[in-house]
């Protein structure tokens, strides 16, 4: 069955529309000139941007959420990694359940995953002190996107190249470090850039493991809105998805289209 | 001087055995082939020898020390795999020098060795080419050039050709047997192709269900097939199962349907009455209906260029002959088989054909 060509594009533009249309109304929003948060803006200003540059609590959460985006990003790269290498080549029989076990805070509801750990952490005492639950959360969450990017990088290649490398002299780790760690290398870049937009962006586990002190962006935002409706929470919005934009972008120059 | 030996080499994949201790030993500056089907265990001995995997019993020597526990990086083995495994983020210079950088050679001798060997597979114009950039051909030169830059003691080589087409096929095989005699070095070699195995080798080890079934010359391997299922395996085999006459002092006299006798010079395993005889096509002639041992009738004639191949009905069941193009039969012709007594070579006890 073909479907016509005109409406194939129609179909196309409506998905489009469909994405990115929040994006543009926040941005336009960001850019009103009046006091309260609507859409279509009040004439256009800059003027909420400002106002957000001088806010420490908006700056103080980007920055935090920028770190534990990082750190979260890191720790995720390291086990990702392990769990994609085992995954691939040692699970055998066992490499459903290991995959389904990693990608499990993917499948489940986000308010599931936050609630178990919520539940464990204090059982064991801890609770939400010393951010160990909201950062083991945020690994959680982004473990699956790293094991899914590697994994496609690993799949389909060669296991004799490490061998090769082995009976060229080369030790286990050498060998992995000269020559699988190089061609995981474009997995690893997306996926941390998933990984660390994932922990940035993600609100249900944030929100229920944060405990007392300083909160990450989305939160902050939330109580903000609560109380407030103002275009400073759109100029907030806008800012952030000027980073995502920017990271992408340069993950894509640095690390895209090199295969 | 042995090189490698396999002692009592055994290896269990949990319960299932990929090699049933089997021994083996390959002398210095031999070239040895593994050959048989699918799953016989000839990527399995490998694997071991290389130290890829743990083996289950029995031990390998190189040059006479114990070295199973070797790791892989230790043992001073050169290999090539059947996908090559060249490193697609190095280009030839960069794959060659790899194993010469493990082995921490000095920069300059580095640049001196990678350009003698990249002469030696004729890819010097290649040098800064990545991997992907080369045809299949080029990628196994490669592939043979990093195994060797390195000075193994021992080349192992994992169907190297299996993803070659036909004509490039030929082409290597020469190469490589070129290549391995002017460098000497001890070679074990696995394939599936038998054309491959006895054209390359200085011994062929035939090799079924983890077993060795023989090790021998190529030409012993055809001719003196160790049981009926290698002579099945290596080229085609005509199988005659004939009674017996006598046994004497000058060999075994077994009878033709029809009543012609042949005497095969070798005394048959004793206490049977019946022999299985093992005829290559090549080895029966084709005559007129009146001259021949056998009678028999073309049912199929295939010409194949050098020599003409045909199928003919006897009473010994379908037998395959090939004949020179200079004679002419038809399908459908009566002609008579004869049999040259001294290059029948009786098999060993009867075994069901497999
Ligand atoms: N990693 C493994 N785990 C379990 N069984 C294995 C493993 N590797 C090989 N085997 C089994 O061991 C036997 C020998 O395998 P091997 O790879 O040595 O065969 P091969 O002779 O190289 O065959 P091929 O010509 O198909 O490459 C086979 O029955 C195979 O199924
Ligand atoms: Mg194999």
């Amino acid at each position: 069955m073909r479907i016509a060509t005109p409406l194939l594009a129609l179909f196309r533009t409506l998905v489009y529309v469909f994405l990115l249309a929040p994006i543009v109304v926040v941005v336009l929003a960001s850019l009103n000139a009046g006091n309260f948060l609507t859409f279509p803006p009040q004439g256009l200003s800059l003027r909420w941007f400002w106002t957000f540059l001088n806010n420490d609590i908006f700056l103080n959460a980007i920055a935090y959420s920028a770190t534990l985006a990082a750190c979260a990003t890191a720790v995720s790269l390291v086990l990702g990694t392990m769990a994609s290498l085992y995954f691939t080549r040692h699970a055998g029989k066992h490499a459903e359940a290991v995959r389904i076990a990693v990608l499990l805070p993917l499948i489940l509801p986000e308010i599931l995953t936050a609630i178990a750990l919520l539940f464990f952490f204090y059982e064991i005492g801890v609770g939400t002190e010393h951010k160990i639950a909201l950062f083991t959360g945020h690994v959680l969450m982004t473990l699956p996107f790293i094991f899914l990017n590697v994994n496609t990088s690993l799949q389909g290649r060669d296991d004799s190249i490490e061998l090769a490398a082995r009976t060229l002299g080369a030790s286990r780790y050498t060998a992995f470090r000269r020559v699988t760690l190089p061609l995981i290398a474009p997995g690893l870049s997306t996926g941390a850039v998933f990984a660390f937009i994932i922990s940035f962006d993600t609100f249900g586990i944030s929100f229920i493991l944060k405990g007392t002190g300083s909160a990450p962006l989305p939160i902050q935002l939330f109580d903000y809105l609560r109380f407030n409706f103002t275009p400073e929470a759109a100029a907030v919005s806008t800012v952030s998805i000027l980073m995502t934009l920017v990271l992408v972008v340069a993950a894509d120059l640095l690390f895209g289209r090199r295969d | 001087m042995t090189e490698v030996s396999l002692r009592s080499l055994q290896k269990f994949y949990g319960k299932t055995a990929a090699l049933k201790a089997i021994s083996l030993d390959v002398n210095h500056g031999e070239f040895v082939s593994l050959l048989g089907p699918s799953g016989c265990g000839k990527s399995t001995t490998l694997k071991c020898i290389a130290g890829f995997e743990d083996i289950t019993d029995g031990r390998i020597c190189f040059d006479n020390k114990d070295i199973s526990r070797k790791l892989p990086e230790d043992r001073d083995i050169g290999m090539v795999f059947q996908s090559y495994a060249l490193f697609p983020h190095m280009t030839v210079t960069q794959n060659l020098a790899f194993g010469l950088e493990m082995r921490h050679v000095p920069k300059a001798e580095i640049a001196q060795r990678v350009a003698r060997a990249m002469e030696m597979v004729q890819l010097t114009p290649y040098a800064d080419r990545y991997p992907k950039k080369l045809s299949g051909g080029q990628q196994q030169r490669v592939a043979l050039a990093r195994a060797l830059v390195i000075e193994p003691a021992i080349l192992l080589l994992d169907e190297p050709l299996a993803n070659l087409d036909a004509k490039l096929r030929d082409e290597m095989r020469g190469f490589i047997r070129d290549l391995q005699k002017r460098v000497g070095i001890t070679t074990i070699y696995v394939t599936h192709d038998q054309n491959e195995a006895m054209t390359m080798s200085d011994r062929v080890v035939v090799m079924f269900d983890g077993e060795i079934a023989q090790a021998a010359t190529p030409e012993d391997v055809y001719n003196r097939p160790a049981s009926e299922r290698v002579a099945r395996f290596v080229g085609n085999a005509n199988i005659l199962d004939l009674p017996i006459a006598r046994t004497d002092a000058q060999g075994t006299t077994v009878t033709l349907p029809g009543g012609a006798t042949l005497q095969i010079t070798r005394p048959a395993p004793s206490g049977q009455s019946r022999l299985r005889v093992m005829a290559r096509p090549e080895q029966i002639t084709l005559t007129s209906a009146d001259l021949g041992q056998l009678p028999g009738r073309i049912e199929k004639r295939y010409f194949s260029g050098g020599h003409v191949e045909y199928s003919v009905a006897t009473d010994c069941g379908p037998l395959f002959v090939t004949g020179p193009t200079t004679q002419h039969f038809a399908e459908g012709d009566s002609v008579g088989l004869c049999f040259d007594p001294a290059r029948l070579w009786p098999l060993p006890d009867a075994e069901s054909a497999q």
